[in-house]
């Protein structure tokens, strides 16, 4: 199964990864600046954390008990099987919101104009996600899970110090603080 | 039909659902027999509002189709009577005896209703819960748009959002003084009587229902204090109870209550329970009567009745949330005396967040108007992490990323990063 992972020390905070997200997944014209004058104003899938010392963008991490599936009321949330990952079927989504208050992280989005709930889905059905592929310093990577142990050690003690210090601004729960 | 089954689960909600897929997954030899009242089953009882106002399509409302599967039995239309719990069999309405080897009851909640309505022999009455009043309640008020909500609870806030703006005219009569007085502060419950009003549901709070009248065989009329008010179609969302007349003398109850360990074990290690019928007992008795806890509770159910080492559940959450006809409403929990209570509430802007924190935890709290980080809300609540963060922050909504200028900087910031230097594009 292949995810996107995060080099927190790479990030800058510039939220260059949101608006394209939102250019490219969630607008109509598909273009930066005719994006910004749309009605209603796209959305991004991919939100930018903390910020001063640290920030990184955080998306749906396709959790393997995904408690947003548990939550929603019309079953429009459902593991693909091909790929693993957790994805939206907009079709069958009511807009209810009940999966924003289920994932630990944050990362469902309620987006009203459009009564749907949004959500990362690594650009599946594209070549690369766009948020991987415009980030300026390669914050952001497309990494298989059976290689993320790898990636992680390394990171690991970099990431758990990071958050440490970064402040109430930043809340990511699934990482302990150093002792 | 054979008259035993490996598995035999009362109740064809969610909880049901999960517990017998669960059941067909973990232990593929095993037999599982599913049993329901209702004619029909296996659809999401949470959208029923949208059904009976008309806008969802049928085929939405039932759960996704599931392979053919010859040791999944599914009965309908069927009623347990009583149990026997020393020959391990149930009695059922027109069928004879089922035995079973490991029971899990999952029959869910039956509506409230109250005094003046208890065998009111007049049509229009519908109490919203089960798709066969919904199914009726569509049809009917196609013919009937003087519509009242009693009840101003979830089910009736969300009933009533959903008429109006579809041809009704709604009134909601709530006994307290507050809408939703068990799940929200009047501060935060006063946001949502302002969207109702705004969407033109006549509110009469501090009210009930003490009459009716019926013109022909239907109801006709309320009396709510001294007033006559006319009513051609009357909802009923007053609230639900576990619906367990039929283990009145099982054993298995405690005043009245089907209570569970944490594993969703009953008092008899046969018999597990899941959903909207129980109350587990912790270190308090909690009765999380939600949606996603019938997914969680069902599944864990299925888990536990042949598991050598039974799991226990983490969560007892009640968190709700809901879009009510454009309002968001997050309800993370009812102000607990003494707490002390973070806010965001600016000046007309429809938009009103609450925390409620004791000793770095949060305790309750309601997000309405704008229910966004509400995730991380609720997940801060849950492992008790709030700690030392400044709650008054965390409420104020992110702006999103956009502006004209963003656009512009986003691609300096590009070019100075990604182009060696001296390169122009
Ligand atoms: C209109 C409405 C809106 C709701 N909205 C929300 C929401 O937005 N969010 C949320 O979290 N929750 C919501 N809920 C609550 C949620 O639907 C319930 O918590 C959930 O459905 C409980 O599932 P369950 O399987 O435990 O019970 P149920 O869904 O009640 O299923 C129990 C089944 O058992 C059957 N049964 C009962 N007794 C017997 C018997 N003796 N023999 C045979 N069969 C029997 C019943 O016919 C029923 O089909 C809503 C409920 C309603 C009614
Ligand atoms: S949306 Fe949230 S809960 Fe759902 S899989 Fe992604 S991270 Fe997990
Ligand atoms: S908002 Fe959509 S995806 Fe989320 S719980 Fe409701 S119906 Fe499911």
């Amino acid at each position: 199964m292949k995810v996107i992972a995060v080099h927190p020390d790479r990030c800058t905070g510039c939220r260059t990864c949101e608006l394209y997200c939102a250019t490219e997944r969630g607008s109509n014209s598909k273009n930066l600046l005719q994006a910004a004058t749309e009605e209603p104003l796209p959305k991004a899938r991919v939100r930018v954390e903390g910020g001063g010392s640290l920030s990184f963008p955080l998306q749906c991490r396709h959790c393997r008990q995904a408690p947003c599936i548990d939550a929603c009321l019309a079953g429009a949330l459902v593991r693909d099987e091909e790929s693993g990952l957790v994805v939206i079927r907009e079709g069958l989504c009511i807009g209810c919101w009940t999966c924003t208050l289920f994932c630990p992280y944050g990362v469902i989005f309620p987006w009203p104009e459009r009564k749907i709930a949004l959500k990362c889905d690594r650009c599946l059905y594209m070549e690369r996600p766009v948020c991987v592929d415009v980030c300026p310093t390669r914050a952001l990577e497309v990494v298989d899970m059976a290689d993320y142990d790898q990636f992680l050690q390394g990171k690991g003690s970099q990431v758990a110090t990071g958050l440490a210090y970064a402040g109430p601004g930043l809340l990511l729960l699934d990482l302990q603080h150093p002792a | 039909m054979s008259d035993r089954a490996d598995t035999v689960i009362v109740g064809g909600g969610v909880a049901g659902f999960q517990a017998a897929m669960t059941l067909r997954r973990l232990w593929p030899e095993k037999t599982v027999t599913l049993l329901d009242k209702e004619e029909e089953t296996g659809y999401y009882r949470t959208l029923l509002p949208q059904f009976i106002n008309g806008t969802l399509p049928e085929n939405k409302l039932f759960f996704p189709p599931s392979a053919d599967d010859r040791h999944l039995r599914i009965l309908t239309a069927v009623r347990v009577e009583s149990i026997d719990r020393e020959k391990r069999t149930l009695r059922l309405s027109g069928r004879g005896d089922l035995h079973y080897q490991r029971l899990l009851i999952a029959c869910g909640g039956r509506p409230l209703v109250p005094q003046p309505f208890v065998g009111a022999d007049c049509a229009g009455i519908f109490p919203v819960r089960s798709l066969t009043a919904a199914r009726m309640a569509r049809q009917w008020l196609t013919s009937h748009p003087e519509v009242v909500v009693l009840g101003g609870g979830l089910v009736g806030v969300k009933t009533a959002a959903h008429l109006a703006g579809f041809g009704y005219t709604v009134t909601l009569i709530e006994r307290d003084d507050t809408l939703l007085p068990l799940a929200l502060s009047a501060a935060a419950a006063g946001l949502v009587a302002d969207h109702l009003r705004q969407k033109k549901i006549r509110l009469l709070l501090g009210r009930t229902v003490d009459d009716l009248h019926s013109t022909a065989g239907a109801i006709s009329a309320v009396q709510v204090g001294g007033d006559w008010l006319p009513c051609q179609t009357l909802m009923v969302a007053t609230g639900s109870l576990p619906d367990l007349a039929w283990l009145h003398d099982s054993g298995l109850l405690s005043e009245g209550r089907l209570e569970v360990a944490p594993t969703l074990q009953t008092a008899d290690p046969h018999i597990f329970a899941a959903g909207d019928a129980v109350t587990i007992v912790d270190s308090a008795r909690y009765t999380p009567w939600t949606w996603p806890q019938a997914v969680v509770q069902g599944a864990l159910a299925g888990e536990n009745c042949h598991a050598a080492v039974p799991r226990s559940l983490r969560r007892y959450s009640r968190v709700n949330t809901m879009n009510l006809n454009g309002l968001s409403l997050a309800i993370l929990g009812l102000p607990v005396p003494g707490a002390a209570r973070a806010v965001y509430a600016p000046a007309g802007a429809g938009i009103y967040r609450e925390l409620f924190h004791q000793d770095g935890t949060i305790v309750g709290g309601a997000l309405v108007g704008d229910i966004s980080l509400g995730g991380r809300f609720h997940q801060l609540m849950a492992t008790g992490l709030a700690g030392e963060r400044d709650l008054e922050s965390l409420l104020v909504p992110r702006k999103g990323v956009w502006s004209p200028q963003a656009a512009v900087f986003v691609r300096n910031v590009r070019r100075a990063r990604i182009l060696p230097q001296g390169v122009e594009r």
